[in-house]
């Protein structure tokens, strides 16, 4: 029997697995931030729904915060394309 | 290319035998967390038991917590000083 | 680049929001720390959502504004007295009861009172829970905003 709690909490881990994903794959790193602070805002959604609010709280601060704030300095600091290189 | 695919197919094997031999979920194997549960708060008085035991029975890991949050602000302040200071 | 032109700073309509927005942020998180042991939250999690709203300022106003008005020593000692505060709690556990980090405080009529059945909105209960969850919420606040501060100010002089 699948209920609409765990139809929501599917949802949320497909889409965590698609931000990631794209997080991965993509050349602009500052889009690949984006989907980071969004992957870590569903994270914190799904720590909610599994009766967390205590790490929920701590993930939506400084996962989808302060690490974005962090990595997007970084990328002004350096270089915001990634350079296609030989492997 | 073919190493990468074996290494992936062993991961993902791996965790699909993980994810089916899971505990179940709020069935915890030890007792000590029964103790904490039924007298927490009338131990400490604390309503949230989470912060009580993060606080009080497991300081020692808070204070480690606090250890390592202490060196890494410390060591980034130290490697991106500002350059007035450098010259001084 | 007008980024440079208007020193790294956003436009009119960031600012407002943000410089509107930065109170209740503020006062949230010490709603979180201050509830630390009553509701959902504690030092880590306020302390980290007003090292958020700091970076919001942050962003929105530029890092030379920054530099003017706060500087990093200043944080760093912020953070360095609820390091200290922590440890002192503790240590007073040590001389003043039984041991280390001991919960002195329970049972004192100051502190530790304990309601029965629930505590549902009694701030001074707890024995030293409060004072620590000030303490690391302190810690992790001055922290982080200085982590991000100090990477914003070597990211602006390098350009």
């Amino acid at each position: 029997m699948i209920d609409l709690f765990s139809i929501i909490l599917i949802l949320i881990s497909a889409l965590t697995i698609i931000a990631s994903i794209i997080s991965v794959l993509m050349k602009d790193l500052l889009s690949c931030v984006i989907a980071l602070a969004i992957m870590s805002l569903l994270l914190s959604l799904y720590f909610y729904m599994l009766h967390a609010p205590d790490v929920a709280i701590a993930e939506a601060g400084v996962g989808a915060c302060i690490t974005t704030a962090i990595f997007i300095v970084a990328i002004k600091a350096t270089e915001r394309y990634e350079k296609e290189e030989e492997r | 290319m073919k190493a990468k695919t074996i290494f992936f197919i062993i991961f993902m094997a791996f965790l699909l035998y993980a994810a089916f031999e899971i505990h179940p979920f709020s069935k915890p194997t030890s007792k000590m967390d029964d103790y904490i549960i039924s007298n927490a708060q009338n131990e400490t008085g604390a309503n949230n038991v989470v912060t009580s035991v993060v606080f009080d029975y497991r300081g020692y890991d808070t204070l480690g917590e606090a250890t390592v949050l202490f060196a890494a602000v410390s060591g980034v302040l130290v490697a991106l000083r500002r350059k007035e200071d450098k010259h001084e | 680049m007008s980024e440079e032109k208007n020193n790294g700073r956003m436009s009119i309509i960031v600012r407002t929001i943000a410089s509107s927005v930065f109170p209740f942020i503020v006062i949230f998180s010490f709603y979180i720390i201050m509830h630390g042991h009553l509701t959902p939250g504690g030092g880590f999690q306020g302390g980290s959502v007003a090292a958020s709203a700091i970076v919001m300022l942050i962003a929105a106003y530029g890092y030379r504004k920054v530099d003017e008005r706060v500087k990093e020593n200043s944080l760093a000692c912020i953070e360095s007295i609820g390091a200290i505060i922590f440890v002192a709690v503790a240590f007073v556990g040590l001389f003043m009861a039984a041991s280390f980090m001991y919960n002195f405080l329970v049972g004192s009529p100051f502190f530790g009172e304990i309601p029965h059945g629930g505590n549902t909105g009694i701030l001074n209960s707890g024995g030293i829970l409060p004072i620590l969850n000030i303490a690391v919420g302190l810690k992790v606040m001055a922290g982080l905003s200085a982590v991000v501060a100090v990477m914003a100010l070597s990211a602006g002089e390098k350009k």
